[in-house]
């Protein structure tokens, strides 16, 4: 595939998150925060009365999206990614991202990525693959 | 009364140990998080953070503790990097060490008080010591004090 600086990737749309994944991914991660399964612990915190998804989940969306693109888990050099707001239960998430760097002598291409709902970003971060 | 703060914890190192992704766990991973495909024969790349923490002989609750930070006290992760020399694979043994690198206290008007840590996590081929992925990971604890 030729990289290109400004080159959009297919987007990722998660239609609704579900809670039920949450609890899946709760007991691999042994994640004892009851934000992910318990609405009861989520509304006393003040976060509203949806279960909160994971981070790793999230940031596993953005990834799944780079590499059903670069081809696949082998491309990934590297992923940076800041966490800028919860996603709840039932939220659309839209992932995008674009080439913004290409180093051909190294054979690498930088893409920065970002995961929002209702436009308000979540996560943003970059990832390197390998061309 | 201010909450201590944490600086001592700064190079605590994790146990250390080793781990293997089995498939079925990679399998479900992949599922929870609407993967477009399997990845086996290698591990998803997020799944390689939990494995090494798994790996690390720590919980999260390990890490909580350190804190001195209840489960349900509002902890958010703050930012996740990977750095992989390789893909991992699925049923294979790795080593892993690591600990926490960093811990800071910040605060805002919104925010209130709150302490950043951050650990380093670093899969090794046992067969040849070299490092194979690189996690860090930094976790938020608020500590009240936010503006009503």
């Amino acid at each position: 595939m030729n990289y290109e600086v400004g080159q959009e990737l297919p987007p990722l749309i998660i239609e609704a998150v579900d809670p039920e994944k949450m609890k899946i991914m709760a007991a691999i991660l042994r994640d004892p925060n009851p934000i992910h399964f318990d609405p009861k612990r989520v509304s006393a915190l003040g976060l509203g009365d949806r279960v909160v998804n994971q981070g790793p989940t999230n940031m596993s969306y953005l990834l799944n999206m780079v590499t059903r693109w670069s081809g696949g888990v082998p491309t990934l050099n590297s992923a940076a990614v800041r966490f800028l707001g919860n996603v709840f239960a039932g939220d659309r998430v839209e992932c995008t991202g674009r080439v913004s760097a290409v180093d051909l002598a190294a054979g690498l291409a930088t893409l920065e990525v970002k995961a929002s709902v209702d436009g308000r970003p979540v996560l943003q971060g970059s990832v390197i693959v390998s061309t | 009364m201010s909450a201590p703060e944490f600086r001592h914890v700064i190079g605590h190192r994790f146990p250390g140990g080793t781990v293997a992704v089995p498939a079925w766990m990679n399998y479900l991973w992949g599922d929870a998080v609407a993967a477009p495909e399997d990845s086996a024969p290698y591990v998803h790349p997020v799944l390689v953070y939990y494995a090494a923490v798994q790996g690390a002989g720590i919980t999260f609750q390990d890490i909580f503790d350190l804190m001195e930070a209840s489960e349900d006290s509002g902890i958010m992760v703050g930012e996740q990097r990977f750095e992989f020399s390789e893909p991992v694979r699925i049923d294979t043994i790795y080593r892993v060490v690591g600990g926490i690198t960093d811990v800071v206290r910040k605060s805002g008007r919104r925010a209130g008080v709150f302490d950043i840590a951050t650990f380093e996590l670093r899969l090794i081929d046992p067969s040849t010591e070299a490092q194979v992925a690189l996690s860090t990971t930094s976790f938020i604890f608020p500590r009240g004090g936010a503006a009503q």
